[in-house]
C-alpha cells in the first residue's frame, strides 16, 4: 500500500511543481505584459496617480501639465489644445502614449511609491520625482505655422539648420488630444476613423510627390558631379521628347524656359523648367541622382525622436533601361516620395554648408528646482554635398524666391531662398511645396511647406501660388524673433 | 499592517484580528501538543501561516467579511479542540466503527441545501449554486453554512472506513483475460455509485468544485487500496465522459471551460474574471505591491476562490510560491503520517485527508493561474467561508491524531 501512496504522493508533488512553473511564468516572465495591458485598470489607475512633469515651448509657453484633482489623482491637460498634438502628443488612459509623452514617459513621469518595489529602486538611488521638458519648438512659429495653413491640409516643418533644434512641426487638421484623455472611447474613435486623417502626422508619417521641389537635389547632384554650373546652357524645346518612348516633358503651363533657344540652368531653376531638369538628369545618370539624393537622407531612417517615415527613391538599377524614368524623377515626379521633414532638412543642408543636423525636439529636461538635468547636443547627421554646391544652390534658390516661381515668400529685410513644387497627383488636384531658406545676419532658418492637394485652390493650385505665402508667413513670424537665443529663457 | 501601508496606524479593530488569529492558532496548537504530544509538530503552524495571509487579505478586500471570519476562526478551533478531545481515549479507531453513520450523515448534508426555502433552517441559492444552509429565526437571517464542507470530511473518513474493509478483496480478486488483469466486476460498483454521487452533485447544486474534488479523491483512495491503476484508467475515463456531457449540456460548466481556453474572447464576460486574476498576478510580480497597496479589489469575488490572486498580486511571486510550498509541506506531512500509519484504515485516512488538502489546493490554484479550468472551490485555510475553515481545522486536527498513533 505505501508503494501507491507514495505515487499518489508524487503525482500531487508533480502538480504543485507544474503550479510554482506556472506561476513564475505568469508573474515572472508574462508580468509585465499583463501589468501593461490596457484593459487592467491598474494601469490606468497607476498612471492617474502618477505625476507627469510639465512640457513646455522654447519661449516657456506651457503645453502640457499634470494638474492635482481633489481625489490626489492627477489630470493631464494640454493648455494649447490641439496645437502641438503631433508633437508633444497625449497620454490618453485608453488609447495609450503618443508623441513626447511616449517617447519621454522615462522621464516625464515620476516613479511610482510606497510599493515594495519602489523602496528598492529608491535604495538603489533609482527613483525619482517627476522632469520636465523644454521644447525646440517656438510657439510663435508654431502658431504662425496653424495660422497660416488654416483649415488647409497640409504640414510645416522648420528648423534652425546650424543646430537641428526643430522650431514648428505642424500637420493639418489637427485634434484636440483633450478629446482623447477622457473615460469614453466615442470621441477617439470617431478621430480615427475621420476621412480627413486629423490623428494622421503629415510632417512626418506621410510621404507625397516632392515636384519641382526635387530640382534641388537634381542640381545638387549635377553642380556636385561638375555637369553643370549655374550658367550651364541647355536646349530650350516646348516639349522634350523623352529617348525610347513617345512620352513627353513640358513645362508647367505650356511653352518653353524663356525666350531664347536654350536656357541656363539658373533660369531653368528659377522658373523651375521641367524640360531642362528632366536633361539634366539623363545626362547625368541614375548612379549620381540616386546618391546625392541617399547623401540627402533618402532611403534612410532620419534620427528622430517621434516615429516618421522613411522617404523613397527608387534604385540606380531601375533606371538602368528607363531613361523617361529618370528623366520625370530628375522633375520630382514617378516613384519619390518625400515626406515634409525630409524636404526641410534637405533646405537645410543647403542653408549651411551642405551638412545636415540631427532634427531634434527637446532641448532641455530640467527638474522641479528648475536645474537642467540634460541638454540637447547638435550633432550632425549627413553631408549632403559640399559647401560649395551648397553655396551655388542658395544662389539658385534666392533667384526663384527674388524672380520666379517663389516670389509670393518674399519677406521684407529678409533673404529668403526655395524652390516651390506642384507635384501632380493622377485623378486630384496637385500637392503644393515651397523648401527654401532665410537669413537674417548670422541667423538662418530651414523650412518646408507642404499643402495637400491645392489647399483652398484645388486644381489651380501652384507651389507659389498656395505653399510660398505660407512660408512667407512663417519667415515673417521667425524675422520677428530672430535672433531666437534672446527669446529664449536661460 | 495594511492600515499601515495605506497611511493610517494600526487600530483596534486590526489588533483584535491578529489577536484572534494568535488565539485560534496558538491555543490550539498549544492544546495539542498536550494531547497529542507525539504527533509531527509543524501541521498547524504552516496552515496556520496560510491562514494569515488569508486573512489579511480579507480584511483589506472586505473589513465585513473578515469581522464575520475572525468569528468562524474561534469557533473553528473550539470546534477542533473538541474533536480532539473526543478522540483522546479511543483515538482514531472510533472513527471506523461509526463509518456507516458518517457515510449517512455526509449525505444528508450533501442534500441538505435542497431544504425549501421556507422553513426555518433554509437551502440557499448564492452565485448559481445551491450549496447553502441558513438558519433563519425570529424573522431574521442567523448563520449561514455550506454543509458540503463538512459531508467532505466524513466522506473521507467514510471511505478509508470502506476501503480498508474491503482491502482484502481489491488485493486479491482480479480476473486475468490473457496479460490483461481486470478486476471483478462487483469491485467495480464502488466506482459507479462514486461516479453517479459526484455527477449528482454537480448536476443539482452546480458545484463542479466539490465534484471534481470528490470524484478524484476516491478514485485515488480506491488505487492506494488497491495498487490497481486500472481504477484509475476506468474512473478517468467516466469522469471525462462525464465532464463532456456536461459540457454540452450546462451552460455553467462550458462557460468555464471556453473561460479557460480563452479568456480574452469574452473579456468583458465569462473570461473577465479569470483574464482579472491573470492582470493581479502579472501586476504582482516579483516582490508584490505589498500588502494593501495592490488593486486586487478589481477581481469579482476576490476574497472566496480567488483569493489567492488577491495574495499572489500583494506579496509577489516571492510570496505566492512560499503558499504554495506550504500546502505542498502539508500534503508531504500528511503523506508521511500515511506511511507511517500502522494499519490499512489510518493509512487510507491519512491518505484521503492529505489528498483532500492537496487536490483542492490544486485544483483552484490551477484554476486562478489558468493551469486548469476554474472549478470553483475555496482554497484551504486562507478563503472566506466559516463552513470550509471548521472542515480544514478538524481535518488538522485529525491529521495530528493519527500522526501521534503513528506505530513506533
Amino acid at each position: 500500500m505505501n508503494t501507491s501512496i507514495r505515487r499518489t504522493a508524487a503525482g500531487l508533488l508533480v502538480g504543485f511543481l507544474l503550479l510554482v512553473l506556472n506561476l513564475t511564468y505568469l508573474q515572472a516572465i508574462a508580468g509585465p505584459r499583463y501589468r501593461d495591458d490596457l484593459r487592467n485598470r491598474r494601469v490606468q489607475v497607476a498612471r492617474a496617480e502618477t505625476e507627469r512633469g510639465p512640457i513646455l515651448s522654447r519661449e516657456g509657453v506651457v503645453l502640457a501639465q499634470s494638474r492635482i484633482q481633489s481625489d490626489g489623482s492627477f489630470l493631464r491637460v494640454y493648455p494649447e489644445g490641439s496645437l502641438y498634438a503631433h508633437t508633444v502628443g497625449f497620454s490618453s488612459l485608453l488609447f495609450g502614449d503618443r508623441g513626447l509623452e511616449r517617447t519621454r514617459a522615462q522621464q516625464l513621469a515620476a516613479s511610482p511609491s510606497g510599493t515594495i518595489s519602489a523602496i528598492i529602486d529608491s535604495l538603489l538611488g533609482r527613483a525619482r520625482a517627476a522632469l520636465g521638458l523644454r521644447l525646440t519648438l517656438s510657439h510663435t512659429l508654431q502658431t504662425a505655422a496653424a495660422v497660416a495653413l488654416g483649415n488647409q491640409t497640409g504640414a510645416v516643418v522648420a528648423l534652425d539648420p546650424t543646430t537641428g533644434e526643430v522650431l514648428a512641426y505642424y500637420s493639418s487638421p489637427m485634434f484636440d488630444p483633450a478629446l482623447l484623455l477622457g473615460e469614453a472611447s466615442a470621441p477617439g474613435d470617431a478621430l480615427e476613423a475621420d476621412p480627413t486623417q486629423p490623428l494622421l502626422d503629415r510632417a512626418g508619417y506621410a510621404t507625397y510627390a516632392p515636384g519641382s521641389a526635387f530640382k534641388i537635389i537634381t542640381a545638387a547632384a549635377g553642380l556636385e558631379a561638375g555637369s553643370i554650373n549655374s550658367g550651364s546652357e541647355f536646349p530650350n524645346p516646348e516639349q522634350l521628347a523623352l529617348p525610347g518612348s513617345s512620352a513627353t516633358i513640358s513645362n508647367f503651363g505650356g511653352g518653353r524656359c524663356g525666350p531664347a533657344d536654350t536656357a541656363t540652368v539658373a533660369d531653368a531653376f528659377r522658373l523651375s523648367c521641367n524640360t531642362v531638369f528632366a536633361q539634366v538628369a539623363m545626362e547625368l545618370g541614375a548612379e549620381e541622382l540616386v546618391a546625392r539624393a541617399e547623401a540627402a537622407g533618402f532611403n534612410q531612417a532620419i534620427p528622430f525622436e517621434l516615429a516618421v517615415l522613411d522617404s523613397a527613391i527608387p534604385s540606380a538599377e531601375s533606371f538602368a533601361n528607363d531613361r523617361p524614368g529618370l528623366g520625370q524623377t530628375g522633375i520630382g515626379q514617378r516613384d519619390l516620395r518625400a515626406t515634409p521633414l525630409q524636404m526641410a532638412l534637405v533646405a537645410a543642408a543647403v542653408a549651411t554648408d551642405g551638412s545636415i543636423m540631427n532634427p531634434y525636439l527637446v532641448e532641455e529636461v530640467f527638474t522641479a528646482s528648475l536645474q537642467v538635468r540634460e541638454r540637447a547636443e547638435p550633432r550632425v547627421w549627413k553631408r549632403a554635398m559640399s559647401p560649395g554646391t551648397a553655396a551655388a544652390l542658395r544662389e539658385l534658390m534666392l533667384g526663384a524666391v527674388a524672380s520666379g516661381t517663389g516670389t509670393r515668400a518674399q519677406v521684407d529685410g529678409v533673404s529668403v531662398g526655395g524652390k516651390t513644387g506642384t507635384a501632380e497627383v493622377p485623378g486630384g488636384a496637385p500637392h503644393a511645396w515651397f523648401v527654401g531658406f532665410a537669413t537674417i545676419d548670422d541667423e538662418s532658418l530651414a523650412l518646408a511647406v507642404l499643402v495637400e492637394s491645392g489647399g483652398a485652390l484645388g486644381e489651380e493650385a501652384t507651389g507659389g501660388s498656395v505653399a510660398a505665402p505660407i512660408a512667407g508667413a512663417i519667415i515673417s513670424a521667425w524675422s520677428q524673433i530672430t535672433p531666437l537665443h534672446l527669446s529664449s529663457p536661460e | 499592517m495594511v492600515n499601515q501601508a495605506r497611511g493610517g496606524s494600526l487600530d483596534a479593530q486590526a489588533a483584535l484580528t491578529g489577536l484572534v488569529l494568535v488565539i485560534a492558532w496558538g491555543g490550539l496548537h498549544l492544546a495539542l501538543r498536550r494531547l497529542v504530544p507525539r504527533a509531527v509538530p509543524y501541521l498547524l503552524p504552516l496552515a496556520a501561516l496560510i491562514c494569515a495571509v488569508g486573512l489579511v487579505e480579507i480584511y483589506r478586500l472586505d473589513f465585513h467579511q473578515a469581522t464575520l471570519q475572525r468569528w468562524w476562526l474561534l469557533v473553528a478551533s473550539g470546534l477542533a479542540l473538541l474533536v480532539s478531545l473526543g478522540l483522546r481515549s479511543n483515538g482514531t479507531a472510533v472513527l471506523r466503527r461509526y463509518r456507516y453513520l458518517f457515510l449517512t450523515a455526509a449525505l444528508i448534508l450533501l442534500a441538505a441545501p435542497l431544504l425549501p426555502s421556507t422553513l426555518p433552517l433554509r437551502g440557499v441559492e448564492l452565485n448559481g449554486s445551491r450549496l447553502w444552509l441558513r438558519l433563519h429565526l425570529f424573522g431574521r437571517d442567523l448563520v449561514q453554512f455550506q454543509p458540503g464542507e463538512i459531508a467532505k470530511l466524513l466522506l473521507v473518513i467514510f471511505l478509508a472506513g470502506y476501503l480498508s474493509d474491503r482491502q482484502p478483496e481489491l488485493l486479491s480478486s482480479a480476473k486475468s483475460w490473457g496479460r490483461l488483469r481486470l478486476p471483478q466486476p462487483r469491485q467495480l460498483l464502488p466506482v459507479a455509485l462514486a461516479w453517479l454521487a459526484s455527477m449528482g452533485v454537480m448536476v443539482y447544486q452546480r458545484d463542479l468544485g466539490a465534484s471534481l474534488l470528490l470524484f478524484t479523491v476516491f478514485l485515488l483512495l480506491l488505487y492506494v487500496a488497491s495498487g490497481r491503476a486500472a481504477h484509475l484508467a476506468l474512473g478517468g475515463l467516466l469522469f471525462m465522459g462525464g465532464t463532456l456531457a456536461a459540457y454540452q449540456m450546462f451552460g455553467h460548466a462550458a462557460a468555464r471551460i471556453d473561460a479557460w481556453l480563452d479568456p480574452w474572447s469574452d473579456f468583458e464576460g465569462s473570461g473577465y474574471q479569470l483574464a482579472q486574476s491573470l492582470f493581479a498576478l502579472g501586476s504582482g510580480s516579483l516582490s508584490g505591491s505589498g500588502l494593501g497597496l495592490g488593486r486586487p479589489d478589481l477581481i469579482p469575488v476576490a476574497s472566496t476562490d480567488f483569493i489567492f490572486s488577491a495574495v499572489a498580486e500583494e506579496i509577489g511571486l516571492a510570496g505566492a510560491i512560499g503558499i504554495v510550498v506550504s500546502y505542498a509541506l502539508l500534503v508531504a506531512a500528511g503523506i508521511g503520517i500515511a506511511l507511517r500509519a500502522r494499519d490499512p484504515f489510518r493509512k487510507l485516512l491519512a491518505t484521503g485527508l492529505s489528498l483532500v488538502i492537496g487536490v483542492q489546493s490544486l485544483l483552484i490554484l490551477g484554476g486562478v493561474t489558468r493551469l486548469l479550468p476554474v472549478t470553483g472551490i475555496s482554497l484551504p485555510w486562507m478563503s472566506y467561508g466559516g463552513s470550509a475553515l471548521v472542515a480544514n481545522m478538524v481535518l488538522l486536527v485529525l491529521l495530528a491524531r493519527l500522526s501521534h498513533e503513528e506505530a513506533r
